[in-house]
């Protein structure tokens, strides 16, 4: 079982990764050395969130737009962030 | 034919290098022209970001002889690029970095030679190596981004454990090895560079390990050096379809070695019409875009969108047409000649020739 994000954890881009919305798409995409994701609706929620802000902040803030139920919320949100933390894209502070 | 979008820019904005790398891939003949003016770059990048260009790259030679390169990173940003810069570390010191990052520099390729000293510049043909060494302790007091390049060849294949070493001392957070090559200054001096097939075989093992090693603390890319491969590189994921180079005097290339490897082939300038243009209409990039112009066996070959019928100016350097199948590839009528540089290269008992080092613009 891998380690659980915790709620208290603030996620942020890495060095020399840059978070914009493409123009001719309107969709979010990551930029960095020699890479571009292009990301999912989920992911872009959230990285437009990554100012500062806890997991845990987040989370409500985007259980309030949405008004989704927060467990299902919640694991959608780990999961992407895990992955991003995987590809080296976002930390935790 | 429909063109497809461009995501990368890679803006060569001096073929001016203190260094004399002999495998360099700058045109080994270069027309003595003007260098594209800071307003010329400014209105390429916004064009190109029109285009939907999301990356540029600052290439040259060295880009750090342009004294105005923080104001063009600047000009970059605000065209809304992520700008990367490919350097070999020469003039960038703290102040420079500093300025640089204010201006909104995202990340900073160094190349290396080796890393030991003395090899490192014999190979540079000039006493490099330690100023590099400031350039990356530089690149990490600003907060840049900082990636390795080593281009790797029969010199230094051998010392790859210390490179990977060295990668991780100065705190990288991706390590491109590259087997050279060989267009330009690289195809001139061939002979001098080829590894031989025991010494790949070792760095591949070498790399593959470290790769395990440093999983998520360093990304490493080892890139095969591709006369030993069967099948060709994917080159440039296709002529036109998602790269561009703009050369110091403005000429718009689809492939940065192009314009020496593929002399019948006229290339527009950024000086005479739009970028947008040039990317659409021009002959030079709808030559071989798609796969249409394709030659036998490629055309019928369900790997045709896959690799693309391998690398046009590795076809143009070895069989002297740009628009054979890359002779990389077994199916190649031209394979032969791939394998004749192997068999001469690995049979030969006398040390290697010298290498040729590269020149500056007159």
């Amino acid at each position: 079982m891998p380690s659980q994000i915790t709620d208290d954890a603030q996620p942020r881009l890495a060095r020399g990764v840059r978070f914009q919305i493409d123009p001719p798409t309107g969709q979010g995409v990551l930029l960095f050395p020699e890479g571009i994701l292009e990301l999912n609706e989920t992911a872009q929620e959230i990285l437009t969130r990554c100012d500062g802000r806890t997991l845990g902040e987040i989370l409500s803030a985007l259980a309030e737009e949405y008004e989704t139920d927060l467990p299902t919320l919640a694991a959608d949100v780990r999961e992407t962030l895990a992955d991003l933390e995987r590809r080296k894209l976002v930390e935790f502070a | 034919m429909t063109a497809p979008r461009p995501y990368a820019l890679l803006a060569e904005l001096s073929y001016r290098c203190p260094l004399h790398c002999p495998y360099c891939s700058n045109p080994t003949q270069i027309r003595d022209d003007q260098e594209l003016t800071t307003e010329e770059w400014r209105r390429v990048m916004r064009e190109a970001a029109g285009l939907g260009v999301l990356q540029i790259g600052f290439s040259g030679g060295e880009p750090l002889v342009r004294r105005d390169l923080a104001e063009i990173v600047h000009d970059a940003r605000e065209a809304k690029l992520y700008t990367n810069l490919i350097t070999s570390g020469v003039g960038l010191d703290e102040t420079r970095a500093y300025e640089l990052r204010d201006a909104g520099l995202d990340s900073v390729q160094l190349s290396f030679q080796a890393a030991d000293v003395d090899l490192a510049d014999e190979i540079a043909g000039t006493r490099a190596h330690l100023r590099k060494l400031d350039a990356a302790a530089a690149v990490r007091a600003a907060g840049i981004s900082l990636s390795l390049n080593f281009v790797i060849h029969r010199r230094n294949i051998d010392r790859l454990p210390q490179m990977i070493d060295l990668a991780e001392t100065l705190d990288a957070k991706r390590v491109e090895l590259a087997n050279v090559q060989f267009y330009g200054w690289a195809f001139l001096n061939r002979a001098a560079l080829f590894p031989t097939r025991e010494q790949v075989a070792h760095a591949h093992e070498v790399a593959t390990a470290a790769k395990e090693r440093l999983a998520g603390a360093i990304d490493i890319f080892y890139v095969l050096p591709d006369y030993y491969e069967r099948q060709p590189k994917p080159c440039l994921n296709g002529w036109g379809q998602r790269y561009l180079t703009v050369n110091p005097i403005g000429d718009v290339l689809p492939c940065p070695t192009a314009s020496s490897a593929i002399p019948g082939l006229h290339f527009e300038n950024v000086r005479g019409q739009s970028l947008d243009w040039i990317w659409r209409e021009s002959e030079s990039f709808n030559r071989f875009r798609g796969t249409e112009w394709m030659p036998e066996p490629c055309r019928s070959c369900p790997q045709k969108e896959i690799d693309f019928a391998g690398c046009r100016c590795q076809a143009a350097l070895l069989t002297g047409d740009a628009a054979n199948t890359d002779p990389v590839c077994t199916l190649s009528p031209n394979r032969a000649l791939v394998d004749t540089v192997l068999r001469d290269l690995n049979l030969s008992p006398v040390a290697p020739p010298d290498w040729a080092p590269r020149m500056n613009p007159a």
